[in-house]
Protein backbone atom coordinates (compact mmCIF):
# COMPACT_ATOMS: atom_id res chain seq x y z
CA UNK A 1 0.00 0.00 0.00
CA UNK A 2 1.13 3.56 -0.67
CA UNK A 3 3.10 5.11 2.23
CA UNK A 4 0.75 8.10 2.54
CA UNK A 5 -2.36 5.90 2.66
CA UNK A 6 -0.75 3.80 5.36
CA UNK A 7 -0.06 7.02 7.27
CA UNK A 8 -3.67 8.23 6.85
CA UNK A 9 -5.15 4.97 8.20
CA UNK A 10 -2.52 4.89 10.97
CA UNK A 11 -3.56 8.38 12.16
CA UNK A 12 -7.29 7.54 11.93
CA UNK A 13 -6.66 4.40 14.03
CA UNK A 14 -4.67 6.44 16.59
CA UNK A 15 -7.48 8.99 16.97
CA UNK A 16 -10.01 6.16 17.46
CA UNK A 17 -7.78 4.35 19.95
CA UNK A 18 -6.85 7.37 22.06
CA UNK A 19 -10.42 8.74 21.99
CA UNK A 20 -11.67 5.37 23.26
CA UNK A 21 -8.96 5.13 25.92
CA UNK A 22 -9.69 8.62 27.24
CA UNK A 23 -13.43 7.83 27.34
CA UNK A 24 -12.76 4.60 29.24
CA UNK A 25 -10.33 6.20 31.69
CA UNK A 26 -12.65 9.15 32.40
CA UNK A 27 -15.61 6.79 32.87
CA UNK A 28 -13.61 4.71 35.36
CA UNK A 29 -12.49 7.85 37.22
CA UNK A 30 -16.10 9.13 37.31
CA UNK A 31 -17.50 5.85 38.68
CA UNK A 32 -15.22 5.96 41.74
CA UNK A 33 -17.30 6.36 44.87
CA UNK A 34 -20.59 5.94 43.01
CA UNK A 35 -22.90 3.22 44.35
CA UNK A 36 -23.49 0.17 42.14
CA UNK A 37 -26.77 0.87 40.33
CA UNK A 38 -28.61 0.06 37.11
CA UNK A 39 -27.53 3.39 35.58
CA UNK A 40 -23.87 2.78 36.40
CA UNK A 41 -24.07 -0.77 35.02
CA UNK A 42 -25.64 0.51 31.78
CA UNK A 43 -22.90 3.13 31.38
CA UNK A 44 -20.13 0.58 31.96
CA UNK A 45 -21.81 -1.85 29.56
CA UNK A 46 -21.92 0.77 26.74
CA UNK A 47 -18.29 1.84 27.29
CA UNK A 48 -17.21 -1.79 27.41
CA UNK A 49 -18.95 -2.59 24.13
CA UNK A 50 -17.23 0.43 22.56
CA UNK A 51 -13.89 -0.75 23.94
CA UNK A 52 -14.33 -4.27 22.56
CA UNK A 53 -15.70 -3.34 19.15
CA UNK A 54 -13.75 -0.19 18.33
CA UNK A 55 -11.01 0.87 20.74
CA UNK A 56 -9.22 -2.50 21.01
CA UNK A 57 -9.31 -3.31 17.24
CA UNK A 58 -8.07 0.28 16.62
CA UNK A 59 -5.10 -0.37 18.92
CA UNK A 60 -4.09 -3.48 16.96
CA UNK A 61 -4.54 -1.56 13.71
CA UNK A 62 -2.24 1.16 15.08
CA UNK A 63 0.44 -1.47 15.78
CA UNK A 64 0.06 -3.25 12.43
CA UNK A 65 -0.01 -0.04 10.35
CA UNK A 66 2.73 1.59 12.43
CA UNK A 67 5.07 -1.38 11.97
CA UNK A 68 4.25 -1.43 8.22
CA UNK A 69 5.12 2.28 8.04
CA UNK A 70 8.41 1.64 9.83
CA UNK A 71 9.26 -1.12 7.31
CA UNK A 72 8.22 1.01 4.32
CA UNK A 73 10.15 4.04 5.53
CA UNK A 74 13.20 2.05 6.67
CA UNK A 75 13.00 3.58 10.16
CA UNK A 76 13.81 0.47 12.17
CA UNK A 77 17.38 1.45 12.99
CA UNK A 78 16.37 4.93 14.20
CA UNK A 79 16.68 5.36 18.03
CA UNK A 80 13.66 7.73 18.14
CA UNK A 81 11.47 4.95 16.75
CA UNK A 82 12.62 2.43 19.38
CA UNK A 83 11.87 5.01 22.08
CA UNK A 84 8.47 5.70 20.52
CA UNK A 85 7.72 1.95 20.37
CA UNK A 86 8.52 1.67 24.09
CA UNK A 87 6.06 4.49 24.87
CA UNK A 88 3.38 2.88 22.64
CA UNK A 89 3.98 -0.39 24.49
CA UNK A 90 3.37 1.36 27.84
CA UNK A 91 0.23 3.01 26.40
CA UNK A 92 -1.01 -0.41 25.19
CA UNK A 93 -0.36 -1.95 28.63
CA UNK A 94 -2.34 0.90 30.21
CA UNK A 95 -5.17 0.18 27.79
CA UNK A 96 -5.05 -3.50 28.83
CA UNK A 97 -5.37 -2.44 32.49
CA UNK A 98 -8.31 -0.12 31.72
CA UNK A 99 -10.06 -2.73 29.59
CA UNK A 100 -9.62 -5.44 32.26
CA UNK A 101 -10.87 -3.08 34.99
CA UNK A 102 -13.93 -2.27 32.88
CA UNK A 103 -14.61 -6.02 32.65
CA UNK A 104 -14.16 -6.35 36.43
CA UNK A 105 -16.66 -3.56 37.09
CA UNK A 106 -19.39 -5.41 35.21
CA UNK A 107 -19.49 -7.84 38.13
CA UNK A 108 -22.14 -7.12 40.73
CA UNK A 109 -19.73 -7.28 43.71
CA UNK A 110 -17.14 -4.86 42.28
CA UNK A 111 -17.66 -1.40 43.75
CA UNK A 112 -14.86 0.88 42.51
CA UNK A 113 -11.86 0.91 40.18
CA UNK A 114 -8.40 1.19 41.81
CA UNK A 115 -7.36 4.70 42.91
CA UNK A 116 -4.25 4.62 40.70
CA UNK A 117 -6.44 4.53 37.57
CA UNK A 118 -7.81 7.99 38.35
CA UNK A 119 -4.45 9.24 37.03
CA UNK A 120 -4.89 7.31 33.76
CA UNK A 121 -6.23 10.27 31.68
CA UNK A 122 -3.16 12.35 32.62
CA UNK A 123 -0.83 9.43 31.90
CA UNK A 124 -2.45 8.94 28.47
CA UNK A 125 -1.96 12.63 27.58
CA UNK A 126 1.68 12.60 28.75
CA UNK A 127 2.43 9.46 26.73
CA UNK A 128 0.72 10.90 23.63
CA UNK A 129 2.76 14.09 24.00
CA UNK A 130 5.98 12.05 24.05
CA UNK A 131 4.93 9.80 21.16
CA UNK A 132 3.85 12.65 18.85
CA UNK A 133 6.94 14.72 19.69
CA UNK A 134 9.21 11.79 18.78
CA UNK A 135 7.24 11.04 15.56
CA UNK A 136 7.22 14.66 14.33
CA UNK A 137 10.66 15.91 15.37
CA UNK A 138 12.54 12.57 14.98
CA UNK A 139 15.30 14.00 17.22
CA UNK A 140 17.92 11.20 16.90
CA UNK B 1 -20.22 -15.18 40.88
CA UNK B 2 -23.54 -15.18 39.00
CA UNK B 3 -24.05 -17.68 36.11
CA UNK B 4 -23.72 -14.80 33.62
CA UNK B 5 -20.44 -13.63 35.19
CA UNK B 6 -19.19 -17.23 35.22
CA UNK B 7 -20.03 -17.54 31.53
CA UNK B 8 -18.19 -14.29 30.78
CA UNK B 9 -15.13 -15.47 32.73
CA UNK B 10 -15.14 -18.77 30.81
CA UNK B 11 -15.28 -16.88 27.50
CA UNK B 12 -12.34 -14.69 28.51
CA UNK B 13 -10.29 -17.75 29.48
CA UNK B 14 -11.19 -19.47 26.18
CA UNK B 15 -10.07 -16.39 24.22
CA UNK B 16 -6.87 -16.17 26.25
CA UNK B 17 -6.10 -19.85 25.65
CA UNK B 18 -6.69 -19.47 21.89
CA UNK B 19 -4.33 -16.46 21.77
CA UNK B 20 -1.70 -18.41 23.79
CA UNK B 21 -1.80 -21.28 21.29
CA UNK B 22 -1.64 -18.84 18.36
CA UNK B 23 1.38 -17.03 19.82
CA UNK B 24 3.17 -20.30 20.61
CA UNK B 25 2.43 -21.66 17.13
CA UNK B 26 3.85 -18.60 15.36
CA UNK B 27 7.07 -19.04 17.38
CA UNK B 28 7.22 -22.74 16.44
CA UNK B 29 6.75 -21.76 12.77
CA UNK B 30 9.42 -19.09 13.05
CA UNK B 31 12.04 -21.25 14.78
CA UNK B 32 11.38 -24.62 13.14
CA UNK B 33 10.30 -23.58 9.63
CA UNK B 34 11.13 -19.97 8.70
CA UNK B 35 14.65 -19.74 10.19
CA UNK B 36 15.85 -23.10 8.69
CA UNK B 37 14.30 -22.06 5.34
CA UNK B 38 16.27 -18.81 5.46
CA UNK B 39 19.62 -20.26 6.50
CA UNK B 40 19.54 -23.73 4.90
CA UNK B 41 17.43 -23.18 1.79
CA UNK B 42 18.28 -19.52 1.09
CA UNK B 43 14.64 -18.44 1.35
CA UNK B 44 14.62 -15.21 3.48
CA UNK B 45 11.00 -14.34 2.58
CA UNK B 46 9.85 -16.92 5.15
CA UNK B 47 11.29 -14.98 8.10
CA UNK B 48 10.14 -11.67 6.56
CA UNK B 49 6.56 -12.98 6.70
CA UNK B 50 6.56 -15.07 9.89
CA UNK B 51 8.80 -12.69 11.91
CA UNK B 52 6.39 -9.73 12.01
CA UNK B 53 3.41 -12.12 12.35
CA UNK B 54 4.99 -13.56 15.48
CA UNK B 55 5.80 -10.04 16.73
CA UNK B 56 2.16 -8.97 16.43
CA UNK B 57 0.97 -12.28 17.94
CA UNK B 58 3.28 -11.69 20.93
CA UNK B 59 1.89 -8.16 21.39
CA UNK B 60 -1.67 -9.50 21.25
CA UNK B 61 -0.76 -12.24 23.73
CA UNK B 62 0.85 -9.89 26.29
CA UNK B 63 -1.98 -7.37 25.92
CA UNK B 64 -4.64 -10.05 26.43
CA UNK B 65 -2.75 -11.34 29.46
CA UNK B 66 -2.72 -7.86 31.05
CA UNK B 67 -6.43 -7.47 30.27
CA UNK B 68 -7.27 -10.93 31.68
CA UNK B 69 -5.31 -10.38 34.91
CA UNK B 70 -6.72 -6.84 35.35
CA UNK B 71 -10.18 -8.42 35.15
CA UNK B 72 -9.56 -9.65 38.71
CA UNK B 73 -9.81 -12.94 40.55
CA UNK B 74 -6.09 -13.76 40.35
CA UNK B 75 -3.68 -13.93 43.29
CA UNK B 76 -0.41 -11.96 43.10
CA UNK B 77 1.54 -15.20 42.72
CA UNK B 78 -0.68 -16.36 39.83
CA UNK B 79 -0.32 -12.96 38.12
CA UNK B 80 3.47 -13.00 38.53
CA UNK B 81 3.64 -16.58 37.26
CA UNK B 82 1.56 -15.81 34.15
CA UNK B 83 3.62 -12.73 33.27
CA UNK B 84 7.05 -14.30 33.90
CA UNK B 85 6.16 -17.42 31.87
CA UNK B 86 4.84 -15.21 29.03
CA UNK B 87 8.36 -13.88 28.43
CA UNK B 88 9.97 -17.36 28.30
CA UNK B 89 10.14 -18.84 24.76
CA UNK B 90 7.27 -21.32 24.24
CA UNK B 91 5.93 -20.31 27.67
CA UNK B 92 2.57 -19.58 25.99
CA UNK B 93 1.92 -23.34 25.82
CA UNK B 94 2.64 -23.65 29.57
CA UNK B 95 0.30 -20.74 30.32
CA UNK B 96 -2.38 -22.27 28.09
CA UNK B 97 -2.39 -25.42 30.25
CA UNK B 98 -2.53 -23.26 33.41
CA UNK B 99 -5.52 -21.35 31.98
CA UNK B 100 -7.18 -24.63 30.96
CA UNK B 101 -6.92 -25.91 34.55
CA UNK B 102 -8.45 -22.68 35.84
CA UNK B 103 -11.25 -22.95 33.29
CA UNK B 104 -11.94 -26.54 34.37
CA UNK B 105 -11.96 -25.46 38.04
CA UNK B 106 -14.43 -22.69 37.25
CA UNK B 107 -16.66 -25.10 35.33
CA UNK B 108 -16.77 -27.46 38.31
CA UNK B 109 -18.10 -24.67 40.56
CA UNK B 110 -21.33 -24.52 38.54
Amino acid sequence: MDYLWLKIFHIVAIVTWIGGMLTTSLTLAATRGIEVSTDRSKLIYVIRQWDRRLTTPAMFLVWALGLSLAFEGGWFTAPWLLMKLALVFVLSALHGLLSGTLRRLTRADEASPPVVLTYAPVAIMMLILGIITLAVIKPF
Amino acid sequence: MTPLELHEEQRQLRRMRAVSIFEGSTLVLLVLVAVPLKHLAGYPEATRLIGPTHGLAFLLYVWMLIQTVAGGGWTRLETLRLIVVAFIPFGAFVNERFLARRQAALASTR
